[in-house]
């Protein structure tokens, strides 16, 4: 059932490219442009069907912060002034990386 | 009290005595007794041990034994005489001096906060004084107690080592707190730059902040996108970070495009390096261009590179030898030629050359070229291929030259700028209306002779389609003694604005009618009207229009509804605007005021 109407599922899980497995909110990983044209339920996407990203080219750690970053955005949605999310800068050039990737 | 040392010394100098410490002797003179002190300090600890266990003992449960989870087996009554005196000692401390200056070391905190201050004072009251010895709360080590010595978690006093190790602890969280105050003065900043836009900022823009922040640790950028190599560019180069080794990071071979906005800090091989490390380079942007020197320019048409859209601001080491050469080599591939500030060369000669050879040019901005005049207005009129005209003589220029420059070349242009032209008048509005049928950005600035009815006309029947970028900002008539301009309006007045609006409304994105100091308030009123909507206006500047008021700004928060940016500086009617949220409005009297955001616009 949950294969025929994928828009039901509340959450969608988020795979990285060494296999973690992040299960977030379906609304705040569709910030992203890239994940949300993957479970876009009309494009009959594996993704759309299962509700499953498999990100290849994200490392655990860098997905961990998008999804950090998910959380953030939804948290501080309509509010002015929001403060910076804090990222490591050693992380910071991979994280633009996928930022670029997902569209975010 | 050296000399007085110095003779008790010699007096006792014959006496026999065993072993004696210079300390003992000094303190001795001066009627220290060191054996009185061990007493003493041999007495309070004698005391302190006998006290400590009689509390242990529990003798009495009212005693002023605070910690109130030893009163578990007190009666009720018991209980309300010792909160009773608690109470009163409470009070007490709260009275005192010593607690309005802790008070006042911790700002911030909530009101309710009095209590918990009072009651640990009232515990570190109740502490042992210096020169007793104490265990250390922590590590449990036996140590005197000094009046350095911090209190622990629990409120006990901890050893020399321990504190120390607290003390380094509490360093930090006040380093975060100054980040905060900054944080407050940075959202002031962007709302001056006009960013008042809600929730998070993206990703990938809050990523590029950072890695602009640690650009001095990056060694490479790797295959970052072209994009997000502009936008860094953009942050290191606003704030004046852009060097020798921060470009190298931005010189990749496989790329075609670099813009430096900055270049101040850049040598002249540095420029070179450039040319020499990107050879699929087509669009060329770099400003502040101080060291770009003829050899740079040479070098650079030795590599025959293919640059088809060439930006270069305050070169002012390139001859004009050099700059003919230039358009002669790349005048027949190059499309959008930009320079500005030049005051050392580009001569009239040298934009006719350009004019010679650069026909393919469908976009052209000359701006504060000292230089040049007339003839080379004159010269432009032959670029039959321009769209896009922007113009900024820093020389008087000849009306009848620039009316024929603008009518041969205008029935293409999509963007028109004239900036600075003050002696243009009706006739040049004239020529636009008739022969513009393209344009999409018009800029007339700074010029006092055209009236409101060339403008009306401009904007009357015009067979062009609506404009989305207007700027006819400084358009208005500067006599000083006769403020209020003559009867018939000179420049952008109340029936100009009316007919722009009319015209452009419906397309219109960015207006700026600063210093247009002769729209009157019914203007704005008609203008902005209830039921009237410019469904595409996103900038508007109204500075210097002392009749708008709140009630004006107001109607415009209602009939621009995708507005971001009010610019309105010197509106000295405009008090206390309500201002929706996601809106920056700038230059209003008190700026902290303006930002109460209300929602429902």
């Amino acid at each position: 059932m949950s294969a025929s109407k994928p828009s039901q599922s509340e959450y969608v899980t988020l795979v990285s490219g060494d296999g973690f497995e992040f299960v977030i909110p379906r609304s705040t990983a569709c910030v992203s442009g890239t994940i949300r044209r993957m479970l876009e339920p009309s494009s009959r996407f594996s993704e759309a069907v299962t509700g499953r990203c498999v990100l290849e080219n994200i490392s655990g750690i860098v997905l961990e912060k998008v999804c950090e970053y998910f959380c953030y955005n939804e948290k501080n949605k309509n509010q002015t002034y929001v403060p910076d999310m804090d990222i490591p800068p050693e992380l910071c050039l991979e994280l633009l990386m996928a930022a670029d990737y997902l569209d975010t | 009290m050296y000399q007085q040392f110095r003779a008790e010394r010699r007096q006792t100098r014959n006496q026999i005595r065993g072993p004696h410490s210079a300390l003992t002797d000094f303190l001795a003179s001066n009627n220290i007794s060191a054996a009185q002190i061990h007493q003493n300090h041999q007495r309070r600890l004698r005391d302190f041990e006998r006290q400590s266990a009689a509390e242990r003992q529990g003798s009495s449960p009212d005693d002023s034994d605070d910690d109130e989870f030893q009163h578990v087996g007190e009666s009720a009554e018991d209980r309300k005489k010792r909160k009773r005196k608690e109470a009163v000692a409470l009070a007490k401390i709260k009275q005192s001096k010593e607690f309005a200056r802790h008070k006042a070391r911790r700002t911030g905190g909530p009101d309710d906060a009095d209590d918990e201050i009072a009651r640990e004072m009232m515990h570190q009251r109740s502490q042992p004084l210096p020169g007793q010895l104490e265990n250390c709360e922590i590590c449990g080590k036996r140590f005197t107690v000094t009046p350095y010595s911090k209190a622990g978690p629990q409120g006990g006093l901890l050893c020399s080592k321990c504190s120390k190790a607290l003390a380094d602890d509490e360093k930090k969280p006040k380093a975060n707190r100054r980040g905060a105050r900054s944080g407050r003065r940075q959202n002031q900043s962007n709302l001056l730059d006009g960013l008042a836009h809600q929730g998070a900022l993206s990703l990938a823009e809050m990523c590029t902040k950072k890695v602009a922040d640690n650009i001095n640790d990056i060694e490479e950028f790797g295959d970052l996108p072209s994009q997000l190599l502009h936008r860094l560019s953009q942050i290191l180069c606003k704030r004046r970070v852009l060097t020798p080794r921060t470009l190298n990071l931005f010189l990749r071979p496989d790329l075609d495009s670099i813009d430096i906005y900055d270049a101040a800090r850049l040598e002249t091989h540095d420029f070179e390096k450039i040319f020499a490390l990107m050879p699929n380079l087509s669009h060329v942007n770099i400003r502040f261009a101080g060291q770009l020197k003829d050899k740079v320019i040479e070098y650079m048409l030795d590599r025959n590179l293919q640059v088809k859209r060439l930006q270069l601001d305050a070169a002012n080491l390139v001859s004009d030898a050099y700059w003919q050469q230039l358009f002669q080599k790349l005048g027949p591939q190059l499309e959008t030629l930009k320079l500005s500030n030049l005051d050392f060369s580009l001569d009239d000669e040298t934009i006719e050359v350009m004019c010679l050879y650069c026909t393919p040019l469908r976009r052209l901005k000359l701006k504060q070229c000292w230089k040049a005049g007339n003839r080379s207005l004159q010269a432009i009129s032959g670029l039959t291929s321009l769209e896009h005209l922007s113009l900024d003589y820093v020389q008087e220029i000849e009306i009848e030259i620039l009316l024929s420059t603008i009518s041969k070349i205008s029935p293409r242009l999509q963007t028109l700028s004239l900036e600075g032209f003050s002696n243009a008048d009706d006739r040049l509005l004239g020529i636009i209306h008739d022969n513009c049928r393209a344009l999409t950005k018009l800029r007339f600035s700074d010029n006092a002779v055209c009236t409101d009815r060339g403008f009306v006309n401009l904007f009357t029947g015009w067979a062009n389609p609506p404009l989305e970028n207007v700027d006819l900002s400084s358009t208005r008539d500067v006599d000083n003694t006769n403020p209020d301009g003559p009867k018939d309006a000179t420049g952008l007045a109340s029936r100009g604005l009316v007919a722009l609006m009319n015209h452009s409304g419906s397309k219109l994105q960015k207006l700026n009618i600063a210093s247009c100091r002769h729209v009157s308030h019914s203007a704005f009123e008609e203008i902005f009207s209830a039921g009237t909507t410019y469904p595409n206006l996103k900038e508007l500047d109204v500075s210097f229009h002392t009749v708008v008021d709140d009630y004006v700004v107001g109607r415009i928060f209602q009939c621009c509804p995708k507005l971001q940016k009010l610019v309105a500086f010197a509106c000295f009617n405009l008090r206390d605007a309500q201002v929706p949220a996601g809106v920056a409005l700038i230059g209003g009297l008190k700026a902290q005021d303006s930002i109460v955001l209300q929602g429902n616009y």
